[in-house]
C-alpha cells in the first residue's frame, strides 16, 4: 500500500473489513466506552503501519495481525480496572435486525459472552479459527507453531461446545 | 454441538455486522481531536520525565558543586594546576545547572493547548540548547587531566615525568576542539552523534517531537 493511508483506498479496505474491528473490539472490551477507544486506537495504528502492508498478505491477515496487537496489549493494560460482563447483556452493539431470529441472537450472544471468558491469547484463536483462516494463517498472525495453533483450537472448541451444552441442558 | 454449528453461529454474527451501521469507522479515525489529545498526552509524559530527570541531574549537580568547592577550599590554592582546574570543571557544571534549571522551567511553561507548532518550537528550543550546553560541557574534558599537574613534576621531573602527561592533555584538548566544532543540529544523523546524544535525555525529546509530527502528518494526510 502506498504511504497514503487516509486515502480513499484506505478507508474503502478498512469498510470493507470492518467487520473484524468489530469483532476483535466486543471480544476485549466489556463496555461501549472501551470498545470505542479500542477501535479508535486500532485504526490509528493500522494507519501509521500502513506503510509496513505488504502486497504479498491478505488485507485482513495484516489487519488481524496489527489489530490483535493493539487489542492484547490493550486488554492487559485495562485488565485492572476490567469489569466482569453481566450474563444476559448483549455483546454487540447493533441494533437488533428483523433478519435474525431471536435463537440465532441469543446463540450470538452465548458465543461473544464464551469467548469474552477466555484468555486473551484463546480469544485470539479462537476469532481467527471462526473467520476460517487457515492454521498456517493463525500461526503467522500470532507468531505461535502449526502444531501449538491446532492444539489450542481444538481445546478451546471443546471447552466452548461444553458451555453450549451446559446452557442448553 | 458441531464445529459447523459454531461456525455457522458466527457467520449470522458476521452477517449483523455487516449490516450494522452504528459505528462510523471513518468518523473515528477523522476524529483529530481525539488523536492530537491521545497524542499530546504522550508527549506530555516524555517531557514531564524530561523535567524529572533534569531535576534530579541539577540535585546531583549541586552536591558535586558543593563537593569540589569544598576541595578547592581546602587545597588553599597551594596547588595552582588543582585549584584552576577544579575551578573550571566547577564553572562548567554550575553553567549546566544553570542551563537544566531553564531547560526545567521551559518544560513547565509548555501550554499544551497551544498550538502544536507552539510546541514544537519550544522542543527545537530545548534540543538546541541541549546541544549547546553539550558542546560546553565537553569544555571541561582536558581539566580532567591536569588537576594533578604540579610545580614538582614541571620543574624535577626528568622531560619523560611531564611529556606523557603534555601529550594526554594535548590530546584531550583537540578532542574537546574537535567536539566543539562538530556537536551541531546539522551532525544530527551521523553516527557517532548518535552515539553521543542516545541518552534519556535525548530520546525523550525525539519521541515528543515525533509524538506531535504524527499529528502533522495525519493532518497533512486529510487536508
Amino acid at each position: 500500500m502506498e504511504k497514503q493511508p487516509v486515502s480513499d483506498t484506505f478507508f474503502k479496505l478498512i469498510d470493507e473489513h470492518k467487520a473484524i474491528i468489530y469483532k476483535i473490539c466486543n471480544s476485549y472490551c466489556n463496555n461501549k466506552g472501551d470498545r470505542e477507544d479500542l477501535a479508535q486506537e486500532i485504526i490509528y495504528q493500522l494507519w501509521k503501519s500502513a506503510d509496513r502492508f505488504k502486497e504479498e498478505y491478505k488485507f485482513s491477515t495484516w489487519m488481524y495481525r496489527v489489530a490483535l496487537n493493539v487489542a492484547i496489549s490493550f486488554y492487559r493494560k485495562e485488565k485492572r480496572s476490567k469489569e466482569i460482563i453481566s450474563f444476559p447483556e448483549h455483546a454487540i452493539d447493533v441494533e437488533d435486525s428483523s433478519h435474525t431470529t431471536k435463537t440465532t441472537e441469543e446463540n450470538i450472544n452465548l458465543l461473544q459472552h464464551f469467548i469474552n471468558e477466555l484468555n486473551e491469547l484463546d480469544r485470539a484463536l479462537m476469532l481467527l479459527y471462526l473467520d476460517e483462516k487457515s492454521y498456517h494463517e493463525i500461526a503467522d498472525i500470532l507468531g505461535i507453531t502449526e502444531t501449538n495453533v491446532a492444539t489450542k483450537i481444538s481445546r478451546v472448541k471443546e471447552k466452548l461446545k461444553q458451555k453450549f451444552l451446559t446452557i442448553n441442558q | 454441538m458441531t464445529d459447523e454449528e459454531l461456525k455457522n453461529i458466527w457467520k449470522e454474527y458476521d452477517h449483523k455486522l455487516e449490516e450494522a451501521k452504528l459505528l462510523n469507522l471513518q468518523s473515528w479515525a477523522l476524529n483529530l481531536r481525539s488523536l492530537e489529545m491521545m497524542q499530546t498526552e504522550k508527549t506530555k509524559s516524555k517531557l514531564n520525565a524530561l523535567a524529572r530527570f533534569k531535576i534530579f541531574a541539577v540535585v546531583l549537580g549541586v552536591l558535586y558543586v558543593l563537593l569540589l568547592g569544598l576541595l578547592v577550599v581546602a587545597n588553599h590554592f597551594r596547588n595552582i594546576y588543582f585549584s584552576v582546574s577544579i575551578s573550571m570543571i566547577m564553572l562548567f557544571t554550575i553553567i549546566s545547572i544553570i542551563t537544566y534549571i531553564y531547560h526545567i522551567v521551559l518544560i513547565h511553561k509548555i501550554n499544551y493547548s497551544e498550538s502544536i507548532t507552539q510546541t514544537q518550537e519550544r522542543i527545537t528550543i530545548l534540543q538546541t540548547s541541549t546541544v549547546n550546553i553539550m558542546r560546553i560541557i565537553w569544555l571541561q574534558l582536558p581539566f580532567h587531566t591536569t588537576w594533578f599537574w604540579s610545580n614538582r613534576m614541571i620543574n624535577f621531573n626528568s622531560w619523560q615525568g611531564w611529556l606523557i602527561p603534555f601529550v594526554i592533555t594535548f590530546l584531550f584538548v583537540l578532542a574537546t576542539i574537535w567536539l566543539y566544532r562538530n556537536i551541531d543540529l546539522k551532525n544530527i544523523n551521523k553516527k557517532w552523534f548518535k552515539i553521543l546524544f542516545s541518552s534519556t535525555e535525548w530520546t525523550s525529546l525525539e519521541k515528543a517531537k515525533n509524538f506531535l509530527s504524527e499529528i502533522d502528518d495525519f493532518k497533512k494526510e486529510i487536508a
